[in-house]
């Protein structure tokens, strides 16, 4: 069993290394928290995106405690560097995703960044927000070609089946 | 006058020390090719002055041309000439050339091409630019900075009135038509 902690390694380890340091990869995610409640659906970029998502996450299982609790408080507190959006998560956030057992945000690619660094960019919005939707959800029709060919296909089947 | 340098970095600090030290006690080999380092007399005598001449010369000849060839650190190098042909088979080798990219695909919806994991650029581009325009509304509803509402958001477009479900939403306003692909839930 391995008890010392090799630094050039890198197995296993989940948290990215953003900005300057551990410091600024927090004041980073913190900004980008405080964002996503003010806006509900901003474009950043995907590692940014997925290290956020979780942080994000859990500060709203925080926020449905209520805000009578001493630890949601200071949580919000903390994440949320512009203070109104506190009274926003807790009066808005909380009920809406109160009967949801979790993953309340959506995390989808993007086309690369237009500027010099082409950087893989993602768009992170929380569910039911009220702006237009990103995504249509398609429903499979009958009229398309493989599904009609598929039918008389069934259909041939069940005459030679008859006969 | 008294300068002080205090160098930035201290664990280079460190390492030159400890690499001075190492020099100093003569136990890097290798530095040197095999010879003394140089801030010792080059030659120390020890023992009579007078040494017979013949066996000092042979000594020193002989010392000399075995040092040269030990300093040198040998290096490889190519011994022939690489062929266009085989250069060609090197650099055009499957491994070396792009990838091709087998997922891409049509967007049912505008017909532009996109790949299947990411959102089509054209429909994201129009969603975009409605999200905008839409918070331009909300930006002029709120008046100024830090002004997040209490109550959830509804948009509604031109003729549509608010149903029972938006009871006491702010309601934001947009002066066109419901585009196509907003549906109102």
């Amino acid at each position: 069993m391995r008890l010392s902690v090799v630094a050039a390694i890198s197995h296993g380890r989940v948290y990215r290394r953003l900005g300057l340091g551990p410091r600024s990869r927090l004041d980073l995610l913190r900004n980008l928290v405080t964002a996503l409640v003010r806006h509900e659906r901003i474009e950043t970029p995907w590692a940014r995106a997925d290290e956020m998502r979780g942080y994000a996450e859990r500060l709203i299982d925080y926020a449905k405690r209520g805000d009578k609790d001493e630890r949601a408080m200071r949580m919000a507190d903390f994440w949320l560097t512009e203070k109104d959006l506190i009274h926003k998560l807790f009066k808005v956030l909380a009920p809406r995703f109160q009967p949801h057992p979790g993953s309340y945000t959506r995390l989808l690619q993007i086309p690369n960044r237009d500027g010099l660094d082409r950087a893989k960019m993602a768009v992170i919005e929380l569910k039911g927000n009220p702006l237009p939707p990103l995504v249509r959800p398609r429903r499979a029709s009958d009229k398309t070609l493989l599904n009609q060919l598929l039918k008389g296909y069934r259909q041939d089947a069940q005459q030679a089946a008859a006969s | 006058v008294l300068v002080l340098v205090r160098s930035p970095l201290p664990r280079l600090r460190a390492l030159l020390q400890r690499c001075w030290g190492r020099l100093e006690r003569g136990l890097w080999p290798g530095v040197f090719g095999g010879q003394s380092p140089p801030w010792g007399p080059a030659l120390a005598v020890q023992g009579p002055a007078l040494v017979p001449q013949g066996i000092n010369d042979a000594g020193e000849s002989s010392a000399e041309a075995p040092s040269l060839l030990e300093s040198i650190v040998w290096m490889a190098a190519p011994k022939q000439r690489r062929t266009i042909e085989v250069n060609r088979c090197r650099r055009r080798n499957p491994r070396k050339l792009i990838e091709i990219k087998r997922n891409i695909d049509v967007c049912p919806e505008c017909g532009n091409l996109k790949q299947k994991h990411v959102l089509c650029g054209y429909c994201y581009a129009k969603v975009k630019e409605e999200t905008r325009l839409i918070r331009m509304e909300i930006h002029k509803k709120e008046g100024g900075p830090f002004n997040a509402p209490t109550v959830e958001t509804v948009v509604l477009y031109e003729g549509e009135k608010p149903t029972e479900e938006d009871e006491g939403k702010r309601i934001i306003e947009r002066a066109r038509k419901r585009p196509s692909w907003f549906v109102q839930n």
